[in-house]
């Protein structure tokens, strides 16, 4: 892409550069710091109109005046000027402004952002190499203005929630479109069991060169129904011309979970338990000693769910939390070889990573390859070729709604051994009694079974540019994406609490998915003093099938038989299929005139398999304009202001990812009966179902400062989404829940600021990068549809509110007079007026949004420092303003003894006797009292993280040389190393997996907390 | 002119390519899934009804239906008497304190599963004309659907309706009545509830059109004696005493079926007998390895070592208080097992049992209450009836028989199948300390459905 623009360039000089009278030849060679050849670099005449440039050695050749200047300009690097001499070596410093950054924008297309008029935001390779993130989404963090980013949980390898500009869809997917290398790659959770997995982990992140995030309708509408989510381009590492270069790194290091959340122990479980059991016997008149009291079921309950260690010591406490966590060991080997001549250029790179969770028994390991060739065929023909294959273990941990969720050891009582004195096997293992525990160990789970996960993933490319006439070029490029995934599953005897299958229990899943795209498209450049003109012309095309299988089979000889070969009941079996396909056209045209005024259009026709025969056809339109006032004459001067441009962009864009075959009646065949087939209605039709149109209007202001050594970006954006895919309700008496439909609005507006900053720039330099964004979504119509989601269903879709905001009744604490819950009625009274006045009738209270999961403002700030060979970098990234739901362990273990779970801390303070002034309500056992859904289990979710930071140590190269080494870096990096919040469970970036989805947002159900890492490193370049 | 041959030659290999590619994608776009096939061709011929009927018996298997939530509602819902649920969950639990909300799971999925079940129903009956293979197979399987649909909607009215003697039962909204199957939704299918009597109307209809239609006997599938079995339980809920009795005795004589000589027999199909449908059963929901998951089980059962198979979430412990209603000696009493400290019935070990949803020694006991009621013998006397239910149990023959002493063994040996709360509020009887009509022994009518459709209204209470 950079090296069309040099063409450009280059043509520019010669169409100009003939006329003026020349005196003598200057040699030159044009090199970077390290001293690599630059490629393409101008060579100008300063004055005059007299131009080159570099080869591949970065060798040039000029003629000039004696005592002539020469402007030696490359892009991405410093413009230098220097005194012509005969033989001149030119070193350029990289330049760091970042108005001087190229940006892609799709399909071959690349611009420098000065000349951007959409809004594109770029995060480069170089800043997200050699961190612990193992995937290139969760690495997006942070780091691009307007790019909102949850891990979720710290389980390895799982789906990460990516939102640009706010969530745009309800029913449809709103997660980006990902483009690796111009092919758009499955990114979908493939996985059956155990929470979404992230199909991105697949790519290893230090292959990528950059990464950019078409955010605004004019940046997006090339990729037509597929960019209202925004569209991630990503661009792998290529080879340059010039001294193979060969790069070692390896990093080590450790990961723990970044919290506990504090449990009772025994002593305090007991106290609150038989408090509870009291208020319960009271109630219903029930003598303490009875047999059947509360009481004494209690009693029952902690002395048969210890073995009877109760009744000798009550004091004794396990803490069961601290038993799903572990450290988690973290390696990590790369190797990349990066060079080539004229001809040929290639990268290469390989990796191994080994992951150990901070959650017992969950690892990740992963093994990467990668080869890209570029090959000049002659002089107008280029040719190349991208693979890259992986493999990725995971042995991933059940979904976190489930029993064997490792922290969902904290719900078991604290007098409850870890193991069974009896067996000396952990608590509730056979052949000792299965139901001690008042829940399933997960800690069986741990060591009687297994869930694996194996994926091979293939991502290839190949390509060809011709160049027809002069600024005429024609790409073909074709590229697959190949997934096949293999899952296991096996749960020996020992887990028949769990499974029900007492002779084991094996699960077999395969997935394949293959996907072809091909792009064909026609590029123009026109290069004259004062016009610039460029169009893209093409086509795109692809189709994707997926395949699966499943197979599970019960009853195997023993634990020592796994697979299901020796399965003697094969319990159940499954495949299946799916397709989908586009089919586009694209155009896309910038025109530039005297480099200060900036026109650009773009269009996409869209033809999808996904929708109905009336509909199957889109057009998705932008325009954009831009104007540099600072190229003008009254503000060229102006010493400090070095660039200001103004820009604004409208268009429209689509989202179809609603899944395949929306549009259709179908009946499905999965309706057997008792050994026979048989066949149910399965879903309604709708002929005219089509894309959701998304409209966005984009104004930004690009600045620089003092030689753009400040400068920044502000937009305003309102984008409007009409038309949604929406599984609209209707009523289940039709025999359907719901059907999707073209139906509602929503918008989100904000503001993005970015400022890039060079504080210091001698021999200590410092830059400080930082972005913030604030959205507001707002749902504006879904014509009275009611859908909730999430953790009892709190989150829901309301007209005026952001898409999935929480609706409970208003919790209003405890009262003082006798212990009970409190709600705010929130009923509207005749007059209109909303009734304040507050009950112990959870019914009596109506619910109202409560809360909002998603933030108000995201941020992050990077600071970067360098000092001689010294280097430091630190991360920060914060989420304000959005609250979570902890209903899903709150119910549970906050809840005043609802249940008998081992109960949080705070619930200590609970209600004792008239005049207690808490929040926490009297414990009773068995009976509500506030742990109904309430307000009381929402809670603020905002927080402020270091997310990672690193310090290194560079050693001078000329003390290396001896030892054939290029370069040598140490360095120490950290993850999460602090957060602040104050939330009260483990993590407040959390989304529990089993209820995710675009609506439920911010549920937290025994999710585990993200790692805190750290790892020490050495990269050497040879 | 070469460079202008050249140029020339890489516009040709550009045109092409370009061309190729697009004549060659546009016919692509047309895709079909693979497991699911288009409504327009899902209907056409005898093999489609009669794998769509097959669909309606899977959708009645469901565990919100007939897999087990009904009879495990109608056990649980105010029945601290008998039971302590200690599961979580939160449907169940707050049905079994009787403080069920709006949003009560259970009331949601039995309420859309149910329809969803009559709406498959609903699609056999709307192609019956397709079945042309004989008149006897086209009788069967209208009246196994009519069958299902009639059952779906006496339970529907029964968990969420106001019983039958409380007010006008004529005027009291029951449930929504869908009869055709959904196509294009539309303002016709927001339906309002139909009053208590046109529910029990149609539910007499169907079972009545079924009984007449079914054969003696159909395997696993509903039979005459099953719509015959269902249709005493609709009359004697109805208090329609002699209808009740004489359907009740269209079983007992014409089914040919005799109680089972062991209570045993009557359970653990899957683990004893092989899968086999115990003999008194007259209508079940098979369960197997591959499809179904049996909810009594799911909820009632729980794994006891020594009892390969057996299964269960230990949620509903028996209390001591159940065990008073037994005689001594009652082989009944016995049908209990002790695992850490609880009881637990002993009908629902079986993961893959079959959920029972009517047997044979229930007409033994509702001839009896039928006749004793109407001091008539229809049949058999009353005292016959009961002595023959007392004897397999274990216990001494009755020498005098009352009403008391019927419904005192229609209890014992109906125990936890599912006829506890119907029968409660039939008799009139407290159920806990809560009076059999209160009004949160009914489920609420689902959220969702009340948020969806404007026409519903609420139950009193919620």
């Amino acid at each position: 892409m950079r090296k069309k623009l040099l063409w450009s360039l280059l043509a520019s000089c010669l169409f100009f550069g003939t006329a003026m009278a020349q005196n003598s030849t200057v040699n030159g060679r044009v090199t970077d710091e390290k001293g690599d050849p630059i490629v393409g670099a101008s060579i100008q005449v300063k004055g005059t109109k007299v131009g080159t440039t570099s080869n591949n050695d970065g060798v040039f050749t000029i003629k000039a005046a004696n005592g002539a200047s020469l402007t030696v300009q490359a892009i991405g690097f410093e413009t230098k000027t220097v005194a012509a001499a005969a033989n001149l070596n030119v070193k350029l410093v990289t330049d760091v402004r970042a108005l001087s950054e190229v940006v892609v924008t799709g399909f071959g297309g690349s611009l420098i952002k000065k000349e951007l008029t959409g809004n594109i935001a770029r995060v480069k390779g170089k800043d997200i190499e050699f961190m612990p993130t193992a995937s290139v989404d969760a690495a997006l963090q942070g780091r691009a203005a307007g790019v909102f980013v949850n891990s979720q949980s710290g389980k390895l390898g799982q789906a990460v929630t990516v939102r640009i500009r706010g969530n745009s869809s309800i029913s449809a997917s709103s997660q980006p479109l990902y483009v690796l290398d111009g092919i758009p790659i499955t990114s979908q959770d493939q996985s059956t069991y155990g929470g979404d997995m992230n199909p991105l982990t697949d790519l290893n992140p230090n292959d990528i060169e950059s990464i950019d995030v078409l955010k605004d309708a004019s940046a997006g509408a090339i990729y037509g129904s597929r960019a209202a989510n925004g569209v991630v381009l990503i661009t792998t590492k290529r080879g340059r011309a010039g001294k193979t270069q060969i790069t070692f790194n390896l990093q080590s290091g450790q990961s723990e979970a970044t919290k506990r959340v504090r449990m009772l122990n025994s002593t305090e479980y007991n106290e609150l338990a038989l408090e509870a059991a009291k208020y319960s016997d009271d109630q219903e008149d029930i003598p303490y000693d009875d047999p059947y009291s509360y009481t004494q079921y209690m009693k029952d309950i902690m002395s048969y769910h210890s073995y009877g260690q109760w009744d000798k010591d009550k004091a004794k406490s396990y803490d069961w939390q601290d038993q799903a966590f572990q450290t988690g060991q973290y390696r990590q080997a790369d190797l990349q070889i990066r060079g080539g001549n004229d001809k040929t250029k290639f990268f290469s790179s390989f990796q191994h990573l080994d992951q150990g969770g901070t959650i017992r028994s969950n690892e990740l390991s992963r093994t990467t390859g990668r080869l890209n060739v570029d090959q000049k065929a002659n002089d107008w023909l280029d040719l190349g070729v991208s693979l890259s294959l992986s493999r990725i273990y995971n042995r991933r941990l059940p979904g976190d709604n489930a029993f064997s969720n490792p922290l969902q050891a904290a719900a078991l009582l604290p007098m409850s051994p870890f193991t069974d004195p009896n067996t000396g096997l952990p608590t509730g293992t056979p052949p000792g009694d299965v139901n001690v525990g008042i829940y399933f160990n997960p800690q069986i789970q741990i060591d009687y079974a297994k869930y694996t996960q194996d994926v091979y993933r293939t991502f290839g490319n190949t390509y060809f540019k011709a160049k027809l006439l002069p600024g005429l070029t024609f790409q073909s490029e074709f590229g697959l994406d190949f997934l096949s995934q293999n899952e296991e599953r096996y749960y020996q005897t020992q887990a028949v609490r769990n499974t029900s299958s007492p002779r084991g229990e094996g699960v077999n899943t395969g997935a394949f998915i293959t996907n072809y795209n091909t792009n064909s498209y026609f590029t123009y450049n026109k290069l004259t003093a004062k016009h610039n003109f460029a169009a893209t012309l093409g086509m795109q095309y692809q189709q994707s099938q997926a395949k699966y299988n499943s197979t599970t089979g019960t009853d195997f000889p023993s634990n020592s038989y796994q697979k299901i070969a020796s399965a003697a009941t094969k319990a159940g079996g499954s495949s299946s299929q799916s397709d989908f396909r586009f089919l586009s056209y694209f155009l896309r045209s910038n025109y530039t005139y005297d480099d200060k005024y900036i026109i650009s259009a773009s269009g996409r026709m869209d033809q999808s398999s996904r929708f109905g025969k009336n509909s199957r056809t889109g057009f998705f339109p932008a325009v954009s304009a831009g104007w540099i006032l600072s190229n003008e004459k009254f503000l060229s001067s102006n010493k400090y202001l070095s660039f200001l441009k103004l820009r604004a962009s409208y268009g429209l864009v689509g989202n179809s990812e609603i899944g395949n075959f929306p549009q259709m009646g179908l009946f499905t065949g999965d309706a057997g009966y008792a050994g026979n087939a048989g066949q149910r209605p399965s879903q309604l039709r709708n002929d005219d179902l089509r894309w959701e149109t998304t409209s966005q209007v984009d104004v930004g202001i690009d600045f620089g400062l003092f030689n753009n050594r400040i400068s920044g970006e502000i937009d305003y954006y309102v984008k409007s989404t009409d038309g949604l895919l929406l599984n609209v309700n209707i009523p289940a008496t039709t025999g359907f829940s719901s059907m999707v439909k073209n139906i509602g609005k929503l918008e989100n507006k904000g503001y993005e600021f970015v400022l890039n900053t060079q504080n210091l720039v001698g021999a200590f330099k410092w830059t400080t990068n930082f972005n913030v964004a604030l959205n507001q979504g707002k749902v504006t119509d879904i014509q009275g549809q009611v859908i909730e989601g999430g953790v009892g269903s709190m989150n829901r879709v309301q007209e005026g509110y952001a898409i999935g905001v929480y609706y409970t009744a208003e919790w209003a604490g405890v009262d003082p007079a006798n212990g009970n819950a409190l709600w705010y009625k929130n009923t509207k009274n005749a007059d209109g007026t909303i009734d304040r006045s507050t009950t112990s009738i959870f019914n009596q209270a109506t619910r109202v949004v409560t809360g909002n999961p998603n933030p108000d403002v995201i941020l992050g700030l990077t600071n970067s420092f360098s000092y001689k060979g010294f280097d430091m970098s630190i991360f920060f990234n914060g989420v304000l303003g959005n609250e979570n739901n902890i209903y899903g362990m709150g119910r549970y273990s906050s809840a005043s003894m609802r249940y008998e779970d081992n109960q949080t801390y705070d619930q200590m303070a609970r209600w004792q006797k008239p005049g207690d002034i808490t929040d926490i309500p009297q414990a009773r056992l068995f009976y509500n009292n506030g742990a109904q859904i309430s307000s009381r289990y929402i809670v603020d979710g905002s927080y402020i993280r270091l997310r990672t930071a690193s310090i290194g140590y560079t050693f001078d190269s000329k003390k290396l040389s001896k030892f054939k080494l290029e370069k040598l870096r140490v360095y120490v990096s950290g993850q999460n190393l602090l957060t602040f919040t104050k939330y009260p469970y483990w993590d407040p970036e959390v989304n529990a997996d089993d209820f995710d989805s675009n609506i439920a947002k911010g549920n937290d159900f025994y999710t585990p907390p993200q790692p805190r890492t750290i790892l020490f490193g050495v990269n050497i370049n040879f | 002119m070469k460079i202008y041959n050249k140029t020339i030659n890489k516009y040709l290999i550009a045109i092409l390519f370009t061309s190729v590619l697009a004549t060659a994608c546009e016919k692509r776009l047309d895709v079909f899934p693979t497991s699911s096939i288009s409504d327009s061709k899902a209907l056409l011929s005898e093999g489609d009804v009669l794998v769509t009927l097959i669909g309606t018996y899977d959708g009645a298997q469901a565990a919100t239906v007939y897999g087990g939530d009904i009879m495990v509602l109608n056990e649980l819902i105010g029945n601290g008497e008998n039971i302590n649920f200690t599961g979580t969950f939160a449907g169940l639990s707050d049905a079994f304190k009787a403080q069920m909300t709006t949003n009560n799971g259970n009331a949601t999925g039995t309420w859309g599963s149910s329809y969803s079940t009559i709406n498959r129903a609903n699609n056999v009956l709307s192609a019956l004309d397709k079945v042309t293979s004989s008149a006897t197979k086209k009788s069967s399987v209208e009246g196994e659907a009519l069958f299902l649909r009639g059952s779906l909607y006496f339970e529907l009215v029964k968990l969420f309706a106001k019983p039958v003697g409380d007010g006008d039962y004529a005027a009291n909204p029951g449930v929504p009545l869908v009869l055709t199957p959904t196509g294009n939704v539309s303002e016709a299918d927001y339906k309002a509830r139909a009053t208590v009597k046109a529910v029990y109307d149609q539910v007499i209809a169907d079972l009545t059109r079924a009984e007449s239609l079914l054969p003696s006997s159909n395997g696993i599938y509903a039979t005459k004696w099953s719509a015959a079995a269902q249709l005493s339980r609709v009359h004697l809920m109805l208090k329609n005493y002699a209808e009740a009795g004489a359907a009740a005795n269209r079983v007992i004589t014409g089914s040919g079926k005799s109680l089972a000589v062991d209570i045993d027999k009557n359970w653990f199909t899957y683990i004893y007998n092989g899968g086999t449908t115990p003999g008194e059963y007259l209508f079940s929901m098979k369960m197997t390895p591959q499809d179904g998951t049996n909810a009594l089980n799911t909820y009632f059962g729980r794994t006891i070592s020594g009892i390969s198979g057996s299964a269960g979430r230990s949620d509903c412990k028996i209390k001591a208080a159940h065990f008073t209603q037994y005689e001594t000696g009652d082989k009944r009493k016995d049908f209990f097992v002790l695992s850490g400290g609880n009881y637990y019935t002993k009908k629902h070990l079986d993961r893959f049992g079959d959920v029972p949803v009517v047997r044979l020694s229930e007409m033994y006991l509702t001839r009896a209450e039928a006749n004793v009621r109407s001091n008539t013998s229809v049949g058999a006397t009353p005292l016959a009836d009961v002595n023959a239910i007392r004897t397999r149990a274990g216990l001494p023959a009755l020498t005098s028989i009352t009403l008391a002493a019927v419904l005192k063994e229609r209890k014992v040996e109906l125990a936890f199948e599912g006829q506890g709360l119907p029968d409660a509020k039939r008799l009139q009887n407290n159920v806990g300390l809560l009076a059999w009509n209160a009004p949160n022994l009914i489920m609420p009518i689902p959220q969702r459905e009340m948020d969806v459709n404007k026409k519903l209204v609420q139950n009193a209470g919620y």
